[in-house]
Formats: C-alpha cells, sequence, structure tokens
C-alpha cells in the first residue's frame, strides 16, 4: 500500500510554508531580473561595439525586456501574491528559453548554442521543482533539435565529422546530471521549509503539552484575572507620572469587557473605537485568547539559547532512532522502547492500538526517524509486536 | 537501480555525509560513461596507440579508487578524486581532439562540481576549470568557430568567454542564495529545537514530580516493561542475527544505565570499550531523563493536540509586530512583565519548578539583545525609563 506522507502531518503546515517561501521567491525573482537586465546589456554591446547585425539581436534584447515587464506586473497584483509570483517564475522561463533559441537559430554559431547552457543557469537560481522540470526539459528539447536539425554547425572544416552523438551524449549528461543535482538540492531545501514549519507549530503543541502536564502535577489552573488590578495600579502610576489623565484607563477597560463580550458587540458600547481597534486589543485579552499566554511562556524560556556553527549542520539535530554510528541493538533498544511506550497509559497520552500505532508510523514522518530494515520488520510483524506488549503488559501497567 | 532511485527520491532524509556519498555513486556512473566514451581511439587523434590505451585504464582505476573510497566513508576525498578525474577527463579531450563537442566538456565537468554543491569546492576546481577555458578559448579560438559560423573569430571567441564566464558566475549567486537561505533556515532550526527542549525539560520534570508526589515507580523500573522490551528486542534482532543473547545482555545494561551515572561509565576506563560505546550510544534514549527518545515521544504526542486553525500571527511573538496601536503595544509589554514576576517559570536552585522571575532577572531578559526577538529598542526604553513602575505595581 502506498505511503500516506501527509496524513498525520500538522494541518498548519502547507500556509506556512508558502508564507515563508514567498520572501524568498521574491529575493529569487529580483536575482533573476537583474541578471536579464545585464544579459541585455551585454547584448546591446554585441549589436553596437561588435557590429553584429542589429536585426539578429534587437528582437532578443526586446522580448527580455518585455520578461522584466511581466514580471513587474505580476508582483503588483494584489491579490495571491504566492501564486502569481510563481505563475511570473513560470512565464519568464519560457519566455528565456524562447529567447535564447531565437539568438541560436538567429545565429547558428557554436558559440551562441552555449547560450542554453547560461539560460539553465539563470533558471537554476529559482530552485523549484517544477521550474526545474520545466527548464530540464525546454533545455533538452532545444539542444536535441538544434544538433539533430543543424548538425553542420558542429563541424569544424567543410567536410568535418560533427560528432553528433557525441554532442547529445554530452548534453543528455550535463541535463541528467544538473536535474538531479537540482532535485536533491530542492527536495532538501523542501524538507527545511516543512522541518521548520513544523517546528514552529510543534512549539505551539509542546506549550500546550506543557501547560497540560504542569496542571496534572501541579493541580492548579492558572488565574490570570488579579492581573487586571495591577494593570490599573500601573496606569494610574504611569499617567500620573507623565501628567495625563487616563493613559490605558479605556483600553483596560474593553480589555475586561472583552471576556464576556464579542469584539463587534463592544463596537457599540464604545464607539469612539473601530472594529479593528477592539479587535486588536482582544489578542491582548488573556483569559479569552492564548497568545499572550504562548508569547510570555516562550519569553520565559528563551534565554541563553546560543547556536553554534557546528551545531547548524550537525546531523544530532535531528532526533530519530537511527543516528550514524550507532549500533543495529542500540537502534533496536530505541525503537521498541518508544513502541512499547506508545503501548501504555501516560498521564499526557493515552495508550494506543495496535492499528493505530501501525498507521501513524507508516503514514507519518515517523517513519523516517526509525531505521528503514527495523521498521520494516515491525510493519510486517505488527501483530506479533503487539501480542508480545500484551503479553507483558496483561492486566494494565 | 531500483535501491539508487529509491534513495534519491527519499534523499530529503540522509544526512549529509550520506548525501555526498550518494552524489559520489552517481557522478562515478557518469565517470564510468565518460570513460567508456574515451575507448575508440579514433577520436582521440593527437595522441599515439599506447597512450589512447593506458589513459582510459587510468581513469578508470580512478573511477574504481573512488567508489572504493566512498564504501569506506572517505566520502569527501570521494568527492576530490572523482572531480579531478572528470577535470583530468576534459583536458584529455580538448587537448586530443579538434571537434567542437569537446568545448561542451567545459560545462560538463563545472556541472559535476556543482552537482556536489559545496561552495569553497565550486570557488577552487571551478574557478581553476573557468580560467583554463578561459584560456584555451584565447588560444583555440578559431578552431572553436565552426567551418560555417557567420560570425568572426573575434566575436565567437568573446561570445564563447562571456557566457562561459555567465555560466559560472550565475551559479556561483545560486551557491550564494542557496547558502544563504540553508544556514539561516538551519540556523532558526537549531535554535527553535533548542526551544523546544526546554519546554519538554520541563514537560517531563512535572511528570516526574507527579510520579514522585504518587509514590509511584517510574516506567523504567516495571518489570513487565522490561521484559517487553527484551521479549521484542530479541524479536527484532532475529531478522538480523541467530543468537539472542547478545541483545539480551545490552538490553539489561539500558535499564541499568538509569540507575547509574552514564559519564563515570563512559569515562571509566577500567570498563570494556563496548560497555562505554553501550553506554554512550543508549544515554540518549533513557527514560530517567529528557532524552531524544523522550522528546520524539511528546513530538508524537503532538499529533494529538488541538488543531487551531492557522492565521497570519499564528507564530510571531514580536509584540512590535502584533500590534500597530503604540498603547497596545505598551499594555502587551505590561502584561509580559506581570506575567513573568507572577507565574513559575524556572527550576529554583535545587531543581524543581518552582520559582518565578525577580525584577533584576527581568531587567536583564528585556535589555538583552535575544530579547529583540520579542520586543523592540522603543519597548525596551520604555521599560528602562519606568522601571520602578513596572517593579512596584505589576
Amino acid at each position: 500500500m502506498e505511503r500516506q506522507e501527509n496524513k498525520y502531518k500538522y494541518g498548519q503546515l502547507e500556509q506556512f510554508k508558502e508564507a515563508l517561501e514567498l520572501g524568498h521567491i521574491k529575493r529569487k525573482m529580483l536575482v533573476v531580473n537583474i541578471i536579464i537586465i545585464l544579459l541585455s546589456g551585454i547584448l546591446l554591446y554585441f549589436a553596437i561595439g561588435q557590429n553584429i547585425d542589429d536585426s539578429l539581436v534587437y528582437p532578443s534584447i526586446l522580448m527580455l525586456g518585455i520578461i522584466v515587464l511581466i514580471n513587474i506586473g505580476f508582483y503588483h497584483v494584489d491579490h495571491d501574491l504566492y501564486s502569481n509570483l510563481k505563475l511570473a517564475m513560470y512565464t519568464t522561463i519560457i519566455g528565456l528559453y524562447v529567447t535564447a533559441n531565437v539568438l541560436v537559430f538567429n545565429f547558428l554559431t557554436p558559440s551562441v548554442f552555449t547560450v542554453l547552457f547560461l539560460t539553465y543557469a539563470i533558471v537554476a537560481v529559482y530552485q523549484d521543482l517544477k521550474a526545474m522540470i520545466l527548464s530540464s526539459s525546454a533545455l533538452f528539447i532545444s539542444g536535441f533539435l538544434l544538433v539533430n536539425e543543424s548538425p553542420r554547425i558542429f563541424s569544424p572544416t567543410e567536410d568535418g565529422n560533427p560528432q553528433i552523438i557525441y554532442v547529445q551524449s554530452f548534453l543528455l549528461i550535463f541535463v541528467l546530471l544538473l536535474t538531479l543535482s537540482s532535485y536533491i538540492l530542492i527536495k532538501r531545501k523542501t524538507f527545511f521549509y516543512n522541518q521548520l514549519a513544523s517546528i514552529k507549530e510543534s512549539e505551539l503543541r509542546n506549550i500546550e503539552l506543557m501547560e497540560e502536564v504542569a496542571f496534572i502535577n501541579t493541580k492548579k489552573e492558572k488565574d490570570l484575572s488579579p492581573y487586571y488590578k495591577s494593570i490599573e495600579d500601573f496606569n494610574k502610576a504611569l499617567s500620573k507620572k507623565i501628567g495625563v489623565p487616563d493613559l490605558l484607563g479605556r483600553r483596560i477597560s474593553i480589555l475586561t469587557d472583552l471576556k464576556t463580550n464579542s469584539a463587534v458587540d463592544l463596537t457599540q458600547k464604545y464607539k469612539d473605537y473601530t472594529l479593528e481597534e477592539i479587535q486588536e486589543l482582544e489578542v491582548l485579552q488573556f483569559d479569552v485568547h492564548k497568545k499572550m499566554q504562548q508569547l510570555s511562556i516562550k519569553a520565559s524560556k528563551s534565554l541563553d539559547i546560543n547556536v553554534t556553527k557546528k551545531e547548524i549542520f550537525s546531523e544530532s539535530q535531528f532526533k530519530s532512532f537511527k543516528h550514524i554510528g550507532d549500533s543495529r541493538y542500540t537502534q533496536i533498544i530505541s525503537f521498541v522502547v518508544f513502541y512499547t511506550l506508545l503501548k501504555i497509559d501516560k498521564p499526557y497520552l493515552k495508550k494506543l492500538d495496535e492499528a493505530v500505532i501501525k498507521d501513524m508510523l507508516y503514514n507519518s514522518e515517523f517513519y523516517y526517524r526509525v531505521d528503514r530494515d527495523i521498521i520494516e520488520v515491525y510493519l510486517n510483524n505488527s501483530e506479533v509486536f503487539d501480542t508480545i506488549v500484551n503479553d507483558y503488559l496483561k492486566g494494565g501497567f | 537501480m531500483k535501491t539508487l532511485i529509491r534513495t534519491i527520491r527519499n534523499s530529503e532524509f540522509l544526512t549529509f555525509n550520506e548525501v555526498l556519498k550518494l552524489k559520489v555513486l552517481i557522478i562515478n556512473l557518469f565517470l564510468m560513461v565518460f570513460v567508456l566514451l574515451s575507448i575508440p581511439l579514433d577520436t582521440v587523434d593527437e595522441f599515439g596507440w599506447s597512450i589512447n590505451i593506458i589513459i582510459p585504464i587510468v581513469f578508470f582505476g580512478s573511477v574504481i579508487v573512488t567508489f572504493l573510497l566512498s564504501l569506506v566513508n572517505f566520502n569527501r576525498v570521494a568527492m576530490h578524486l572523482s572531480i579531478l578525474t572528470v577535470m583530468g577527463l576534459t583536458y584529455y579531450y580538448v587537448t586530443g581532439t579538434d571537434y567542437l563537442f569537446t568545448y561542451i566538456l567545459f560545462f560538463v565537468s563545472l556541472t559535476v562540481i556543482i552537482f556536489y554543491q559545496d561552495i569553497i569546492t565550486y570557488l577552487l576546481y571551478g574557478g581553476v576549470l573557468t580560467l583554463y577555458g578561459l584560456f584555451y578559448i584565447s588560444s583555440n579560438g578559431s578552431e572553436l568557430t565552426g567551418y560555417y559560423s557567420s560570425t568572426s573569430i573575434g566575436v565567437s571567441s568573446l561570445t564563447y568567454q562571456v557566457i562561459f564566464v555567465g555560466f559560472y558566475l550565475v551559479f556561483l549567486l545560486q551557491f550564494l542564495i542557496s547558502d544563504n537561505i540553508y544556514e539561516k533556515l538551519n540556523n532558526e532550526y537549531v535554535r527553535m529545537n533548542k526551544t523546544l527542549e526546554r519546554y519538554q525539560d520541563f514537560s517531563h520534570s512535572h511528570l516526574i514530580e507527579f510520579i514522585e508526589k504518587m509514590d509511584a515507580n517510574p516506567v523504567y523500573k516495571n518489570q513487565g516493561f522490561q521484559l517487553a522490551v527484551n521479549e521484542l528486542s530479541v524479536f527484532v534482532n532475529e531478522f538480523f542475527e541467530e543468537d539472542g543473547t547478545e541483545i539480551t545482555e545490552v538490553v539489561e545494561f539500558y535499564f541499568f544505565i538509569h540507575s547509574a551515572d552514564i559519564d563515570e561509565v563512559i569515562k571509566d576506563e577500567n570498563l570494556p570499550a563496548v560497555t562505554r560505546r553501550y553506554a554512550s550510544e543508549l544515554r540518549k534514549y533513557t527514560l530517567n531523563k529528557r532524552t531524544e527518545l523522550v522528546s520524539i515521544l511528546f513530538d508524537f504526542a503532538t499529533l494529538f493536540k488541538g488543531e487551531d486553525s492557522y492565521d497570519d500571527n499564528r507564530y510571531v511573538y514580536n509584540i512590535d509586530k502584533l500590534f500597530r496601536n503604540r498603547l497596545d503595544k505598551i499594555l502587551a509589554l505590561v502584561i509580559l512583565y506581570k506575567y513573568l514576576r507572577t507565574e513559575i517559570t524556572q527550576y529554583d536552585r535545587f531543581g524543581f519548578i518552582n520559582r518565578v522571575l525577580t525584577h533584576e532577572e527581568i531587567t536583564v531578559m528585556f535589555t538583552s539583545k535575544e530579547f529583540r526577538e520579542f520586543i523592540s529598542f522603543e519597548q525596551v526604553n520604555f521599560f528602562v525609563d519606568n522601571q520602578e513602575l513596572f517593579e512596584k505595581h505589576l
């Protein structure tokens, strides 16, 4: 059965990944457009400084100019910037290959043929899977057709053998290598986007888990209502110090009212406040909204966290049961302990049914945290696993 | 081949070293094709027959050595050797033939270097190759023009040079962008990972306190749990080796180190090396501390936590970004201070979660550089200017 990798992903990942990627796409788009402008400048130099027939070069310069204009256009469309920039990217790739082919077919010289490679390099800046597939296909098809249709351009002499098979072989190797290189790079980069998005969501859930476990331990519910009194006292003292009647008083009133009323309802009571202003204050309402608590908890745990260069590229940052250098026994024992823990009741997580464990281990990223041979042993023998654990933990734990 | 394709498809889950090994293997496969292409002797007409036989053998030997080096995990050396081999092949082709296609080899060689995605390697080998390429074009421009070319030798050479240098520079730029993004993402990931471990430290401490209060035994002391782990380990191990005695001993040792000082075990030179090695490996998976295993378990548990919908501020913790109104920002700062002064968020000197931050500690915190993640300079200044009010009323 095919794995469903997204089955147990955090639901919020995709939207955050999009937001994270958007900033990087903008930067790459800027770089590609700067390169296109430079390229236009070089073409112009060839046309003016090297006495090349203008009609062979100017159409390409015009096309490059149009590509830049299209990019600017897409960038300034307000709605759904992420999709617009992606569309701009694909348009740019097609535009660049069309321009390169126009140049190659206008000149039909081996030197201009290599402009196809340069086009590939420019497109590689995007580091996008679909862009890479589009670019590799365009390069291979253009190169292959050109070599097949006009083999004589590679001939060194009038009756020389252009060795087309070598040109095609090298072209194929070139495209395959670059495609593989980009593929691995893009996969790893996407993985990092995923990891980062995942860890951001994991942080919120770990805060929730920590609060839940703290409650189990202390049996005390957090009561933040006395905060209002202190904040009022602070407001009075602050207002007095800076010489204004009541700096934060109205806002504190809204905050207390927000505990029992919606922002929309309060627009009637506080007519001098807009709905947006009251909604912003809603985020500060710590009895209803979690944001300020989450922010404060994170802040309380964030001091003295230093990251060294050595740690940045260390594989030990990825928690798993299959670290390089660990013996097979360690990999087996660690996974088995983890599995057995899933089968017993814990204060923060009830014991799980075998079917649930198997499904989650197979269809989540936890599949990759276990050595492949060991997880296969488990997946093929999950009933035996279940029987063994049930036998020893019979009668409860 | 199926395994290779599967490994490439799942390459994001490989470690840096494993990825490098995979890349060396792929390059080696391509190099084999190159070496085979170098065998037809009529293509290399500038050399004598003996050289035309010896050279493919040397290149073939080099590919074999590269493969062996990667087998014994000397992946970086294997990488360098594979690059040198492809550069050697390029030199051999471009100096031995007068065909135009050989020029494409410069691009192919650069591609091999790019494939490894290592900026220093690219700067070094790629730089040398680009310089050699430029020199080659300058001295062999007429041979590269092509008989039917519509441009002069000068324009043709200049075109070659501009495109080749452009290719090198654009990929260098791509390296810089990619390295920069990768490092930033990595940096943030490690920082987040450490923060996460702090939450998990606290969760684990709460659990230990809870178990002590309940007067219960921790799970690793439970005999049923120990036997289940042992039996399962022996069962899994049977798929890899017949004898289950040794793994039983390692399982016993695993539970033993829960009550031992693992640092002392690792340092104790009187103990057999294998014992110390297992202590070092297994410490990551003990249950009496917040270890890697405990973190994975907590991570697993978070999959069952609430699914609040996503909004743009979901992962924003900076007061300046969360609020637009200055008075709202002041209120947020006040609430943050109050929370830190009121709620138990720290370990006491006995290692129990039983302490709130003092005004002095919060002041150090607020004024530290790292805290700009939460509050801006403007808010720090407000706090410093009014800190006596914060201390007295909050």
